[in-house]
């Protein structure tokens, strides 16, 4: 699922071949290294032809040589068609956070407004897309293996790379670059959907949070509301619109929590919102622990509630 | 300067201790009788708990990751004499406490996560494997 | 006492606590290798504890804070305070009698950059008993390594403790170009010169271009993080990618850095060991030499994933790949060396063998990750870990260890077990490929480096669990070192003269090595002199040869013609001394008090160590009584020599190069910056501040300069009254410029924190203003000097290179205010 072994797009496919291609050839170099050093301890004759400088000559210029040029050949001409394109089905900005993902779908909504939402980044499948990288605090590098290499997000820069899923799919991918304590728990999924699925997604997530109907889940809204929660966190429709967090206007209908640290689900955002210090220490989130356990289970009903 | 054995010996002798390591894999526990789970299977029970993500609260045994504080730690689990310090820990209150734990004791803060209830017995039947 | 037990006499070290004022290579460099080795043991129980960690998914073993703390102080241990300073070591301990000399040329520079690397060394690892080790990685890139996000010391222990051992590398490099070039064996030219001189040539002139950029880059980070000067933060118009250009302008430079003194020792015992000198000397000479140039073009390709052009990814990646060849080319020459030998399989051949393998494989992957589109995908994973480690424990470690356990009877006297030795390397040899060579899948299956774990859905724990049990063997490996290591001083065979059949000149005498080398220093005229006349070793012994009774009377060794090798001069060597390890302490003071913010300590400190370093240069100058003396095989020579043929006119030559490195890493973040910021110079800041008055000082530092050079000339021609009278001229010259320069800059750009442009102006100025200031100094120091008849026409080193200075420090100042005061107005006039 993480993996450049597994491609799952034609950046990931082409450097997979290459991977394999360099492998080969470089295990058979490794060969004939280890080959000629026992030939040359154990049969070889000190006078033979091959021995001095003609084996410098055509096995240290002359092989390497051959092969290198081979391989830039193909390296510049990967380099070059890689990345780049201007016909693209949709445009993307990632923001890197310390240690989340803010995603948005620039002018995405109906009413010409962004459509933000956090480390999950939905595509249209077999279409290229077009992603701008960008971070508010310190380097982060972009990463989903199965697709692309990756690119770094730097304060003052904006990157753009064009990546492609070939097929509809979940790949996982992590911040490469190190970013503070929380660098190993920096994920996010990239859902590749066909282009209808995708379509109406954008539609649902254009949405605001709705009234919700169970007082149950009123009660868990409410409770969140009186916590503050919204100094952080925005949930269109209410009161909450803090910029600080991730965005948690459909947070139920991701598929992970914490940037990628728990599957989603009312238990585990009971448990972060309780505790996600024990989960990811040193995250940027306090522990609130001073509910009690029916407004906490009120609250994460209520957030799982919002798809 | 001579050295008697061959330059083979040594990495020879260190495969063999590899592989005595190897030999060192861990082993099932037994479960006692009462506290079987009928038509539980302990190894979905075991992926289920990391798909609902239990470990978010709980430090569970064998779940890597399950590194939670919210509720209590669950080794040794199967010793436990009440669950949640109120129900007594059989097979059959487990169970109906996981479908939804508010139901039983209404202020706790564990909610009902959406088990099925082949998954609620599987769950079950991995809880009492901790020993 | 006979003649001849004099030689025995002047080189002995002192007992008792004066131990510590030994400056002889002989004590130095052995100390060099043995603290060096220490901090590789410290950093290997690092790596084992990273590698605890990582050994299953999801571990809580270490929390993040103390996981980041471990990787960044394995890394910058294993770079800064095991593989720069061993190498340093080794060429401090061998090189001068492997070249037929007595001692490197300053002895106590050589101890001076001992007691700052371990002091530095030190201060370091200290920062774990404060629960503050730096924990930003160690390539430390902003803005993660700037105060906003790393508030504590961590980030300063790194900056300040990395700036003293970056001194202790620069002092060795000094040290061993002037010692390759200056103090060989008689008659031994260039070209007669052992391999590994060449190897440590080209290493110690990389260091001299390499580390200084980082030292550049080092005191505007720790500028940032102090005093909030806005080199890398980008809300300022600063640039978190400069410190990455800078960093990598010296990280890849090391890693051959690294690589070639390595390469220098596989070079050297190879062929000992298969009995036949090195197939191709002269293209081994050439691959180190193109080796060295070329590794300062690659730096980017640490940079593929910052979103720089294709054309520039590509340029770099072409020379990345080109590396590969020079190292092709050494591979096979080894092999070529080795080629139908039959040799006995000695635990040095099998660190050798071992090497060629781990290397090999380390440079195949290392021309795939110069291919752009494949390095995007393993930058900064698990690959890339594999990867380095290859190249640099199979470049580093290997042929380390194989020099331990082959040089070792120079230290000891005696052979360490072969018994042992054997198990050692293929415990090393299994467990590295075993802890390394599965992480190249790790990373490709999507495990990024620097994580403190990993989650179980990412399916790397066994690859992960492999490399841990294969870490351990080779910190079984190195525990079986260490115990034989100590057991062998003891019950390990006598070595006697010469144990392994070597032909360089380190094994002429007898084992242990005599702390003044060997008693007499032969003529030599070519590659392996013990090989070619096999009686040289006695001969030597019997003392037959140049200087086998100290000519002057004290330590001494000869100085020979850079390229012919003709004897020239003797140097009167200085004695042991407390004057080194005091001046480093006296630095290490200031550095403490940079780094708890107490200003009196960096006060107290910096007057002790200008102090210190007036008496040190004071005592430089030194001229002995006889004018000639004979230093046998019927050889009169000078005790004196002036400059520019003088050691120290070459020493000083050699620091000014790292100076140029220095400015010129300045001021490439100054063009830098100018073609990466929108606007140059910006909007709404002042451009170049007033001109007239920045002519007017650049005119009155020229019109020093002349002053300078003026004195110089009248001295040599007899009228010192002069010089004694004009160089305090010279001086006020110099504080003028400084003057008017501050003037200048206080008026146009007075609060430089607010924007990169009025930063990088003051940090070119300021070089400059220090740089001058120094020269006031040594002009002050030579009017004294000049006064109490000290600097005479006879004795001129001091006012030589006083000019030498001047005339650069000119230079650097015309260049810095051209830059700052009239470059920016081509650019609007444009």
């Amino acid at each position: 699922m993480q993996s450049a072994l597994h491609p799952a797009g034609p950046e990931a496919a082409e450097v997979a071949n290459l991977w394999w291609a360099m492998f080969v050839g470089s295990i058979l170099i490794m060969i004939l290294v280890v080959g000629m050093i026992a030939w040359g301890l154990l049969r070889a004759r000190g006078d033979e032809k091959l021995a001095g400088k003609t084996m410098i000559y055509l096995f240290g210029i002359g092989l390497p040589l051959v092969t290198l040029t081979a391989l830039i050949y193909f390296s510049v001409d990967l380099t070059t068609r890689s990345r780049s394109g201007d016909t693209v089905a949709a445009t993307i900005e990632v923001v890197g956070k310390r240690w989340w993902w803010e995603v948005r779908y620039p002018g995405a909504a109906p009413d010409g407004s962004d459509i933000i939402t956090a480390n999950e980044i939905r595509i249209p499948a077999g279409q290229p897309v077009e992603i701008y990288l960008s971070t508010t605090d310190v380097i982060h590098s972009f990463w989903v293996p199965a697709i692309a290499g990756k690119l770094d997000m730097i304060p003052g820069r904006l990157n753009r790379m064009v990546i492609q899923a070939d097929e509809p799919g979940e790949y996982r991918g992590q911040c490469a670059e190190f970013c503070g304590e929380q660098h190993a728990l920096m994920a996010f999924m990239l859902v590749a959907q066909p282009p209808e699925e995708y379509a109406a997604w954008l539609e649902a997530q254009a949405r605001p949070a709705p009234e919700p109907e169970d007082p149950f889940l009123a009660r868990g809204r409410d409770a969140f509301l009186d916590a503050g929660c919204g100094t952080c966190h925005r949930v269109r429709g209410t009161t909450a619109d803090g910029v600080l967090g991730p965005d948690l206007t459909h947070v139920g209908s991701r598929l992970t929590i914490g940037a990628g640290t728990l599957p989603n689900g009312i238990g585990p955002l009971a448990g972060w919102i309780a505790d996600s210090q024990s989960i990811k220490p040193r995250n940027l989130m306090p522990n609130f622990n001073n509910f009690d356990g029916e407004t906490l289970r009120a609250i994460a009903a209520w957030l799982e509630s919002l798809e | 300067m001579d050295h008697p054995l061959s330059p083979l010996a040594a990495p020879a002798a260190m495969l063999v201790a590899l592989s005595c390591l190897a030999l060192l894999t861990g082993c099932e526990s037994e479960v006692p009788d009462h506290l079987m789970v009928p038509g539980g299977d302990v190894r979905a029970g075991r992926e289920a708990i990391r798909d609902y993500g239990c470990g978010a609260c709980h430090v569970i045994p064998g779940i890597r990751g399950a590194r939670g504080a919210v509720g209590p730690p669950l080794e040794g689990f199967s010793h436990r004499a009440y669950i949640a310090g109120q129900i007594p820990n059989r097979p059959e209150e487990l169970i109906q406490w996981l479908a939804d734990p508010p139901a039983m004791i209404p202020g706790t803060a564990m909610p009902g996560v959406g088990l099925t209830p082949q998954q609620k017995r599987d769950v079950a039947a991995y809880l009492y494997t901790l020993r | 006492m006979s003649k001849r037990d004099l030689l025995t006499e002047v080189w002995r070290r002192p007992a008792g606590i004066r131990a510590l004022t030994e400056v002889n290579n002989v004590y130095v460099g052995r100390y060099f290798i043995a603290t060096a080795f220490t901090f590789f043991i410290f950093a290997g129980i690092l790596a084992l504890l990273i590698r605890l960690q990582l050994a299953v998914p999801d571990n809580d073993l270490l929390d993040p804070v103390a996981y980041n703390q471990i990787f960044t102080m394995h890394g910058t241990a294993m770079m800064f305070l095991v593989a720069v300073p061993i190498m340093e070591g080794f060429a401090v301990y061998l090189l001068p009698q492997m070249l037929g000399a007595r001692d490197l040329p300053f002895p106590r520079l050589s101890a001076f950059g001992y007691w700052c690397y371990v002091l530095g060394g030190i201060l370091l690892f200290s920062s774990f008993l404060f629960g503050a080790a730096p924990l930003d990685g160690w390539f430390m890139y902003p803005p993660l390594s700037l105060s906003q996000f790393s508030p504590g010391v961590n980030a300063d222990f790194w900056l300040l403790g990395i700036t003293f051992v970056e001194i202790s590398a620069l002092t060795a490099a000094v040290e061993i170009i002037v010692g390759v070039m200056k103090t060989r064996a008689p008659h031994m030219r260039l070209q007669d010169m052992p391999i590994f001189g060449w190897y440590m040539l080209v290493t110690a002139l990389m260091i001299i271009f390499a580390f200084p950029p980082l030292l550049v880059g080092d005191a505007m980070l720790e500028g940032e993080r102090a005093f909030g000067f806005p080199f890398f933060d980008a809300a300022r118009g600063g640039d978190p990618v400069m410190w990455q250009h800078l960093f990598w302008i010296f990280g890849h430079p090391e890693v051959y850095i690294i690589f070639l003194p390595a390469a220098g020792i596989v070079s050297t015992i190879l062929p000992v060991m298969v009995g036949r000198p090195l197939v191709a000397h002269n293209l081994f000479i050439l691959s180190a030499v193109s080796t060295g140039f070329i590794s300062f073009g690659l730096w980017v390709h640490h940079m593929f994933t910052v979103g720089i052009p294709h054309l520039s990814l590509n340029f770099f990646s072409a020379a990345s790949m080109a590396v590969a060849i020079p190292s092709g080319i050494q591979v096979f020459g080894w092999i070529a060396t080795l080629w139908g030998t039959r040799p006995k399989m000695t635990t040095p051949l099998l660190f050798i063998l071992g090497f060629l393998f781990i290397f090999s494989f380390g440079g195949l992957t290392g021309v795939m990750v110069a291919s752009v589109p494949f390095d995007w995908q393993v930058h900064d994973t698990q690959f890339v870990v594999a990867h380095f480690h290859y190249v640099l424990v199979g470049g580093m470690i290997f042929p380390v260890f194989a020099a331990l356990y082959y040089w070792m009877p120079l230290h000891s006297g005696r052979m360490m077990s072969e018994r042992v030795g054997k198990w050692v390397f293929w415990l090393k040899f299994i467990g590295f490929n075993l802890t390394f060579g599965p992480l190249h899948f790790a990373g490709l299956l999507g495990m990024p480096r620097r994580v403190y774990l990993h989650p179980e859905e990412l399916g790397l724990g066994p690859i992960n669990f492999v490399s841990t049990i294969g870490a351990f063997m080779m910190g079984v490996a190195a525990l079986l070192f260490i115990i034989d290591l100590i057991r062998h001083h003891r019950h390990g065979p006598i070595a006697g003269s010469n144990p392994w059949n070597a032909g360089s000149l380190e094994w002429a005498g007898t084992t242990p090595m005599a702390p003044s080398g060997s008693t007499s220093l032969p003529p030599v005229q070519c590659r392996y002199p013990l090989w070619e006349d096999r009686s040289l070793n006695d001969r030597v012994q019997a003392g037959e040869f140049y200087m086998a009774i100290p000519a002057t009377g004290g330590r001494e060794t000869m100085r020979t013609g850079s390229i012919s090798g003709e004897p020239e001069q003797v140097i009167v060597l200085p004695g042991p001394t407390w004057i080194p390890l005091a001046a480093a302490i006296s630095v290490a003071f200031m550095i403490v008090g940079g780094l708890l913010y107490e200003g009196w300590m960096i006060l107290v400190g910096g007057v002790v160590t200008l102090s210190l370093l007036v008496r040190w240069s004071w005592s430089t100058d030194y001229r002995h009584p006889e004018e000639i003396v004979n230093v046998g095989m019927n050889t009169r020579l000078p005790t004196y020599g002036s400059a520019p043929d003088s050691h120290a006119w070459w020493g000083l030559a050699t620091a000014l190069l790292a100076d140029l490195a220095a400015y010129g890493g300045l001021l490439f973040c100054y063009f830098y910056m100018w073609t990466v910021a929108p606007e140059w110079p910006p909007e709404g800041i002042e451009a170049t501040g007033e001109r007239l008055p920045v002519a007017i000082a650049a005119a009155i530092l020229i019109l020093g300069s002349v002053i300078v050079q003026g004195s110089v000339i009248a001295l040599r021609r007899g009228h010192a009254w002069i010089a004694k009278l004009a160089m305090p001229l010279a001086a006020l010259a110099g504080l003028a410029w400084i003057g008017l320069e501050l003037g200048v800059a206080l008026d146009a750009w007075p609060e430089p924190q607010a924007h990169n442009y009025p930063t990088m102006a003051w940090a070119v100025l300021a070089y400059n203003m220090l740089h001058v200031l120094v020269a006031v100094l040594m002009a002050l120091v030579v009017t004294l000097r000049l006064w109490l008849g000290l600097v005479t026409p006879e004795r001129s080193i001091m006012i030589d290179n006083t000019a030498l200075f001047w005339h650069t420090t000119l230079a650097f100042a015309l260049v810095g205010v051209g830059v700052v005061h009239f470059y920016p107005l081509m650019l609007q006039g444009g």
